[in-house]
């Protein structure tokens, strides 16, 4: 496969008559084994090619993608890009498409992950249906196989390649009024156990019974990684340097101040192989290790290649999720905490007010009430409006990191405080 | 075709109990003004082929983008394969498909100009204009356009003997300009959403009047005051607001598979389950939703569904009361209802076609009534003009939504912008309190093209609309 993405850069350089162009060439093989109501509904298996050119003369650009690899279709590909960028008006902003970078050294995905065959699938989700059934369930969820090789050539010189695997696994188990669910994914399908994780599930849902309504208001929550992982995919959509140099986001003049919590890092890392890396992004800028925030101080923020020029900084963007974690157990957490709740996951998270940083969303997937050190009953969910970056100053305790996804390694949270604005009915 | 019929003849060889194929090309040109910098002028083309087979109660499906003999047979085998696969654990005892005949039809979208064959450079200027219109005011600090146009070619085979050339286009601009002043920020958008239409849609909206609107109204709302506590008031809701909230509340908790738990893992569930149906009050009196497939410029009008079944028109809620839902032909039978109602639809050719919303709307008042008479009958409430934050639960009860303008009413007339409004309500207390809908004079539809949905996710359309309508006794306050 990667000489004929390769030989796809060879005829696109030689047809391309634009001042300059960017090819990026997807390949990805995916299978998805969807479950519901403990039987499959949905078994999806192909391969799916995507073949994007961006082109610009002088400082106008086009760009076009198609999805067939034959040379009439990369010759079409071409003369549409031109055709999109020539008669285009210019744009004021274009940066001129990347050189020669240095890469690290391709990773060769895990065979366990590549060689994971349909029938495998089927025999895990038999596993969650049998579990689910013993306990007088219904399981739903889906199991992925997901293969993703990319091609990027550009004409000032960059040329990469990268390919990943990964596996994922979701499940949502449900009785009468008790719901929850555990997902992950993993690169390495030989160090993913389905026994593990039913055992998780199993422990959320035991814990979950007769749930009983409790007042909205600030309490301590201990927030599991799940849940934390959530809420920072909607922390990094926002954290970009220039909307807040523009002053539409909450980190207006905040570069190298403390803004968040002492306690709470963020990093994406290349340096730590349980957790994926792309080897350079779409814009054929190389990933490497970079802090964006460091014990409450934003050290980083995402800026595109046209805004990194304008402040001089180098461009860089968000591509996988460190967290540093602690030390502190969950039964640590309790007996500091006093009293509070046990968050699984959040949900349908959006934003109220993008200056103020102030987001909604909900619970999902199990909450427990705490008080005395101990867990006493499960409790329906709540509403939230929260200033995120305000709630990592209340982080009163870091669990240690665990994989929530492939890409993410976060620990549990224990914040004070968090704003419950409402119950939900269930 | 000769890949359809090579397609078909493989399945039915195999023993299939069902197959269809779409062989589909989906053309997607996007124009993306931030400022007055193009960030994205592209045109995208995705042009393959999915196979269905239903197999002793079981789907398998599969997709390819190779168009040979070779390679359509291997697809319907590698479904047959992936069919025997899920009948090793069949849903129940088994699916079974709906009653469904044969049809030979073609369907197209009415259009006047076809938009792929207006000039980019009309486009464009078209769009720098209004961006310059924006920028113009000095508080106006950003100022975005999205410009879609797509178009969707498709063929459809089933094994019923179905033969349909079906081909939707739609066209969508938005564009939004964010006012900073102070210590704040706040953006004003106008947003009409798609509509299956041509270029002369575009031609016909008055752009930069409405940008100069909008730049306005993103500098008062920037300006205005917040509101306070939470109190129970009146909501005026205007028809691109609601289309927003009957999306949320009234079009995913009737989508069947639903309903019957098959998003369970992933969107979630239901509060509308099936033991409601005829009897249980969604609304008040005056509540009405049709389900309309044949609606005229609608984002799901589109002939047929991806199970080959023709568009239709239903009540889902009628004089108040949950009638029906949004079925397929794999989960109609579940509730024993003959027919599907043609609610099946897949984004891109590898994708698996999934119960989707149909065009659905609140049937506007029957008694001749104008926004400003709706108006002048409340003595202290908040209007709200289209859509902001939005987040309801998974079961589709409780909910919290913005909007995207805010004006206060005393003594019948509005009297000053707000910023930073919410409220809070769930389903059903706030289909119920609805005692007021202007008349058909101010019916007005709002196309979503972003609903997402599905695991892999996919993007699906459908149209809402309305006419204002006023909303007794809901939670609203400034976040606190």
């Amino acid at each position: 496969m990667r000489d004929e993405l390769k030989k796809t850069g060879e005829i696109i350089q030689k047809l391309c008559k634009a001042d300059d162009f960017t090819l990026i060439v997807s390949h990805n093989q995916d299978i998805h084994t969807r479950f519901a109501q403990n039987g499959i509904t949905q078994h999806i298996d192909g391969k799916n090619l995507q073949i994007q050119l961006e082109v610009a003369f002088d400082n106008k650009t086009g760009s076009a993608s198609v999805n067939q690899l034959d040379e009439d279709s990369l010759k079409n590909l071409v003369e549409k890009a031109e055709h999109i960028a020539l008669l285009n008006k210019p744009d004021p902003e274009y940066v001129p498409s990347e050189k020669a970078h240095p890469l690290r050294d391709l990773i060769k995905p895990s065979a366990a992950t590549l060689e994971l065959q349909v029938e495998q699938l089927v025999d895990g989700i038999e596993k969650c249906i049998k579990n689910a059934q013993a306990k007088e369930a219904r399981a739903s969820g889906i199991s992925e196989r997901s293969i993703v090789k990319k091609y990027m050539l550009t004409k000032n010189g960059f040329e990469g390649y990268d390919e990943n695997a990964s596996f994922a696994h979701s499940m949502t188990i449900k009785k009468e009024g008790i719901e929850t669910k555990v997902s992950g994914s993993v690169t390495d399908y030989a160090q993913f156990s389905m026994e593990q994780m039913i055992e998780q599930l199993n422990n959320q849902f035991d814990s979950l019974k007769e749930p009983q309504t409790m007042e909205k208001g600030k309490l301590a929550v201990i927030m599991r990684p799940q849940a934390v992982v959530q809420w920072l995919y909607y922390l990094i959509w926002t954290f970009q340097m220039r909307e807040a140099d523009e002053g539409t986001n909450p980190y207006t003049d905040q570069m190298g101040k403390q803004f968040f919590g002492e306690n709470f890092s963020l990093r994406s890392v290349v340096s730590n192989p349980k957790i994926s890396a792309p080897l350079f992004n779409n814009n054929g800028i190389p990933t490497k290790d970079i802090t964006w925030i460091e014990n409450g101080i934003i050290k980083n923020m995402q800026a595109d290649r046209y805004y990194a020029r304008q402040k001089e900084i180098e461009p860089a963007s968000i591509f996988n999720i460190y967290i540093e974690g602690g030390n502190t157990s969950e039964e640590e957490m309790l007996q500091k905490a006093g009293r509070g709740v046990i968050l699984n996951n959040l949900w349908y998270i959006r934003p109220i007010d993008m200056k103020k940083g102030e987001w909604t969303g909900l619970t999902r997937d199990g909450v427990l009430y705490f008080e005395n050190g101990k867990i006493q009953h499960a409790v329906t969910n709540f509403r939230w409006n929260e200033i995120l970056h305000d709630a990592t100053k209340r982080i009163l305790a870091l669990g240690p990191m665990e994989q929530v996804e492939h890409n993410a390694f976060v620990p549990s949270m224990l914040i004070d405080n968090f704003n419950f604005v409402d119950v939900t009915t269930f | 075709m000769k890949f359809l019929d090579i397609a078909m003849e493989k399945a039915r060889s195999l023993g299939a109990d069902y197959a269809d194929i779409r062989i589909q090309k989906t053309q997607t040109e996007i124009i993306y003004l931030r400022n007055m910098s193009l960030k994205n002028t592209s045109l995208h083309e995705l042009y393959g082929y999915g196979i269905r087979v239903f197999k002793n109660g079981a789907w398998g499906f599969a997709h390819s983008n190779v168009f040979n003999e070779d390679a359509v047979v291997k697809t319907v085998e590698r479904a047959y394969a992936l069919a025997t696969q899920s009948g090793r654990l069949k849903y129940g005892d088994g699916l079974k498909l709906a009653t469904e005949r044969a049809y030979i039809d073609t369907y197209r979208t009415p259009w006047c100009i076809d938009p792929f064959t207006v000039p980019l450079s009309e486009k464009v200027e078209m769009m720098l204009e209004v961006n310059k219109t924006l920028l113009g005011y000095e508080a106006i600090k950003r100022a975005m356009f999205m410009l879609e146009c797509t178009k969707d070619e498709k063929l459809f085979a089933s094994t019923l003997g179905s033969r349909l050339d079906l081909t939707n286009l739609y066209i969508e601009p938005a564009f939004t300009a964010t006012a900073v002043t102070g210590d704040d920020s706040q953006s004003r958008s106008f947003r009409d959403g798609g509509v299956a239409a041509g270029w002369e849609y575009i031609n016909n909206l008055n752009l930069i009047e409405k940008a100069e609107k909008v730049a306005e109204e993103a500098i008062m709302k920037v300006n205005a005051d917040s509101l306070g506590a939470e109190e129970r008031r009146t909501l005026v809701l205007d028809p691109i607001h609601m289309s927003l909230t009957m999306h949320e509340s009234v079009g995913h908790p009737t989508e069947l598979d639903r309903v019957l738990g098959w998003e369970a893992d992933f969107a979630g569930i239901s509060f509308a389950t099936p033991e409601k149906l005829s009897n249980f009050q969604y609304g008040s009196k005056i509540v009405n939703f049709v389900a309309d497939n044949t609606l005229p410029c609608g984002l799901a009008t589109a002939g047929y569904d991806d199970d080959g079944v023709p568009n239709q028109k239903w009540y889902i809620v009628k004089d108040g009361i949950l009638r029906e839902y949004g079925t397929t032909r794999d989960t109609a039978p579940l509730l024993n209802l003959g027919m599907s109602r043609g609610c099946n639809r897949a984004t891109y050719y590898f994708d698996f076609p999934i119960n989707r919303i149909p065009n659905l709307y609140l049937e506007p008042g029957k008694v001749e009534l104008s926004p400003n008479e709706l108006i002048a009958d409340c003595d202290d409430a908040i209007y709200i003009e289209g859509q902001g934050s939005f987040s309801i639960d998974q079961h589709r009860v409780n909910f919290q939504f913005g909007g995207d303008m805010f004006w206060e009413i005393k003594k019948g007339k509005k009297v000053r912008p707000l910023k930073k409004l919410i409220y809070k309500s769930n389903n059903p207390e706030f289909w119920n309190s609805v005692d007021a809908i202007c008349d058909q004079r101010y019916f007005r539809t709002f196309g979503v093209t972003n609903c997402g949905k599905g695991q892999p996710g996919q993007r699906g359309r459908m149209t809402h609309g309305g006419a204002t309508a006023r909303f007794r006794n809901i939670r609203v306050g400034g976040s606190q």
